[in-house]
């Protein structure tokens, strides 16, 4: 390797090169289908949303996103800490400053321009759809090009890299959103996207080179005190070992949920304003609103699920962690109670805003229109209690997805946390066409009424993997016989509730009542969360 | 467990990662009072058999005792009796001096506030600051104040002064002091700064490519190593020791 070019490079390619290999397959297999299938006059119906989120979209946002976290170094720092991400590392070879900023970035937006082209020639169905060549690829550069900027940038204050970038990415975004609306022509985006090129490097090279001196402005001082409200004076004590273990969840990972929520909702309700008098993009936001809290989980889980206390540490565990004088049931039971602490203050935040938003955009007048649609319909009582379990549903969903991989993440098994979410993201990435090709072939009514069939496995299958788990713990000793006892008590009238609750909402008579039971037991957590102290002991008894 | 009984108690350890042989059956006892030095090169194993103590490794073959009690089966009956400080030193940075003093104390009844505090004072640590700001050695410092303050049966050091300077290490070694001033207490410590050992061990295990090549109390290894008057240092017996066991594996 003679130039640091070719250095930069080959570390690039050693340490992605597995994700780069999955990247450049799909890109293959997506240009396969256009050019072999497509070519050959074999129709591909995916011109519905649906179709083409699922088989294009969601895969190159995800890889465009891998190449924002490879290419920025984001994978190995902390996004709220105050010092540069730039790795410290690479601060001391021997070459210029413009040369530790410039190679990343012409790597990334060379990756970025590959990665637009391959959507733009491969990933257009039906091809005749104008769509420009040029700014979309200088809107991919641009937003790398200032995040790597605004990441390897030291700040005066923890948190301020995260509220930058998500204010300056989220304008970048607004004028491509702008220029999609109002139709600009290419030229026009191209003025206003090529000039961010240049500024994000100049920007991006005054901040390696104060990462470079070690130059980190400080204005923590005015805020310690504000700090100190809140602080737990250390003459306080825990009640129990557990509730310290608890506490030590919450600081670590607890915040993330109801932060991350926070800092989205203000995005979705303004849209509140623009619905006009549309109830139908009222409720849609509405529905967008209620789904956000599960969907932000199911990116938290990722730390939740983590038994080291090292952020960057996600597979194997520290030493730390593992010597607390706490069972291993006693380590996953303080993630069980801080997801339920997230998970509810997540909930308070959204409850407590979206009625304000509501009253003050002036939409609660739709809300209520809707609602009085819905009582008439279904009378008061059932309303009450149809809107209380979608409510109850959408919080339980939330934890759910903050802990139903901990059976996974605290096995810290690097390859089969990665195997899972290679598998995760296949399934959802073949759910959409399966499902369509299913309603699309008229092959729905079969699937009504194989689904007595198809739950009853289920369940069976979900039956099979608690007697197993049960047996483990049970001959490890991971969990008393008093504790294992009242979880299945727990969960066996937590599914008869809802079975109870469900039986009398839906009231109807020509879905049978096994069914509805089925359903319960398959919504009811158990057997990822009871293997979760399994997981952990593997991993803390190596 | 009787007073008598070992408070370690190891026997035909084997351990293997893929192939490689970590540590080979290793049998130790470790007397309730003692001041176990564990010396070897680094990779010998030290860590490995110190991580099976703690429970944090399950023994492939072989068993492994503390306090009479298995520590992958009661980890909290085992972990709540020891004061461990590692190497690696991996106490959470996030945390304040203050809040880390706070969280460990809910783990150990018999935390002694006043100790603590005295500890604090002498270390100059300042209750506010985040561990992660601290230097290397004043890291050091926390963790010997939290692995100290409950005064613990069994103080466990795994390469505590690795990479300090010699008054953090000087702090260490005082810690081990401390420990063995409270009648009945272990220690089990290990370092390839076999100076320190010297300085505090009465009983020595050499340990090389996971096998024990030499056990003894110090006293008794100084005197069979003695030449024409003179006492060579743990240093000189431990290369004379593992050279031998290098050339009798080569042969």
């Amino acid at each position: 390797m003679r130039s640091a070019a070719a250095a930069f490079g080959w570390e690039f390619h050693a340490r992605h090169r597995w994700g780069m290999i999955g990247v450049v397959v799909y890109m293959i297999v997506l240009g396969a289908v256009k050019l072999v299938v497509i070519a050959r006059g074999i129709p591909i119906y995916l011109d519905s949303g649906e179709s083409f989120a699922f088989v294009v979209m969601v895969p190159l946002t995800a890889t465009a996103t891998y190449f924002l976290a490879a290419f920025t170094f984001g994978l190995d720092g902390d996004l709220a800490a105050r010092q540069s991400m730039y790795p410290l590392r690479r601060l001391t070879l021997p070459v210029t400053t413009n040369a530790l900023t410039g190679w990343p970035m012409v790597y990334g937006s060379a990756a970025m321009i590959v990665l637009w082209l391959v959507l733009r020639t491969f990933g257009i169905w039906p091809a005749g759809v104008e769509v420009p060549w040029i700014w979309p690829a200088l809107l991919a550069v641009s937003l790398l090009a200032w995040t790597q900027a605004l990441t390897w940038m030291p700040y005066p204050l923890p948190g301020l890299r995260i509220i930058a970038l998500v204010i300056w990415l989220g304008t970048i975004d607004m004028i491509a959103l702008l220029g999609l609306h109002f139709k600009a022509g290419e030229w026009l985006m191209i003025g206003i996207l090529a000039p961010q090129i240049p500024l994000a490097y100049i920007v991006a090279r005054f901040a390696v080179s104060r990462a470079r001196q070690g130059e980190m402005p400080n204005w923590r001082h005015p805020f310690a005190s504000l700090a100190q409200v809140g602080h737990v004076s250390s003459g306080r004590r825990f009640r129990s070992p557990a509730a310290a273990q608890a506490w030590f969840e919450w600081r670590r990972h607890g915040r993330a949920l109801p932060a991350w929520v926070a800092i989205l909702l203000p995005y979705e309700m303004v849209l509140f304003w623009a619905a006009g008098d549309s109830k139908s993009l009222v409720f849609t936001i509405l529905i967008a609103i209620l789904i956000t809290p599960p969907f932000v989980a199911t990116f938290a889980a990722a730390a939740v699920s983590t038994s080291s206390s090292n952020a960057g540490d996600s597979s194997g565990t520290t030493a730390f962690v593992a010597t607390r004088p706490l069972t291993d049931a006693e380590l996953v039971a303080a993630k069980l109670k801080m997801a339920i602490r997230s998970t509810l203050v997540a909930w308070v935040v959204v409850l407590v805003s979206v009625p304000i938003a509501l009253e003050w955009s002036g939409a609660s007048t739709l809300v209520i229109d809707g609602w009085d649609r819905v009582r008439d319909f279904m009378g008061i009582s059932r309303a009450v209690v149809l809107s209380l379990l979608i409510l109850i549903a959408c919080i339980a969903a939330t934890w759910t997805q903050l802990v139903q991989s901990l059976y996974i993440g605290l096995t810290g098994r690097a390859s089969l946390i990665k195997a899972t979410v290679f598998l995760a993201i296949g399934f959802f990435v073949l759910f959409g066409p399966f499902f369509e090709w299913i309603a699309d072939s008229g092959r729905l009514g079969e699937v009504w009424s194989a689904l007595p069939l198809i739950f009853s496995a289920l369940v069976a299958a979900k039956m099979i993997a608690v007697v197993w788990i049960g047996q483990r713990l049970f001959q490890r000793r991971l969990v008393s016989d008093i504790a294992l006892f009242t979880g299945a008590a727990a969960w066996s009238l937590t599914v008869l509730s809802l079975y109870g609750v469900l039986e009398w909402v839906l009231d109807a008579p020509h879905i049978p009542r096994y069914l509805i039971m089925l359903v319960a037991i398959l919504l009811i957590p158990l057997a990822r969360l009871s293997a979760a102290p399994i997981a952990l002991a593997s991993n803390r008894h190596r | 467990m009787t007073q008598t009984a070992p408070v370690i108690e190891i026997a035909n350890l084997t351990r293997r990662f893929d192939s490689r042989t970590a540590l080979e059956a290793v049998t130790l006892s470790i007397p309730r009072g003692s001041v176990y030095g564990l010396v070897g090169a680094n990779g010998a194993g030290k860590t490995t058999l110190i991580r099976h103590v703690l429970g944090l490794l399950r023994a492939q073959s072989g068993s492994v005792r503390v306090f009479g009690l298995d520590p992958v089966a009661d980890p909290v009956g085992v972990l709540s009796r020891i004061g461990y400080l590692s190497e690696e030193n991996d106490l959470p940075g996030w945390m304040r001096v203050e809040e880390l003093i706070r969280y460990s104390r809910a783990f150990h009844p018999a935390w002694d506030d006043d100790y603590a505090e005295e500890l604090r004072k002498s270390f100059a640590l300042e209750p506010g600051a985040k561990v992660k700001t601290l230097s290397k050695g004043q890291k050091a410092r926390v963790g010997i104040l939290i692995a100290l303050a409950y005064r613990p049966d069994l103080l466990v050091l795994d390469e505590p002064s690795s990479g300090l300077d010699p008054i953090v290490r000087r702090d260490i070694l005082g810690a081990i002091i401390r420990t063995i001033a409270h009648e009945g207490r272990t220690v089990l410590f290990s370092s390839h700064l076999l100076e320190e050992v010297e300085q505090v061990a009465d009983h020595v295990t050499m340990i090389n490519k996971g096998r024990i090549v030499l056990s003894a109390p110090l006293a008794e290894i100084r005197e069979a190593h003695r030449v024409d008057g003179h006492v060579p240092s743990l240093d000189e017996i431990f290369i004379a020791r593992v050279g031998m066991s290098a050339a009798a594996a080569e042969s």
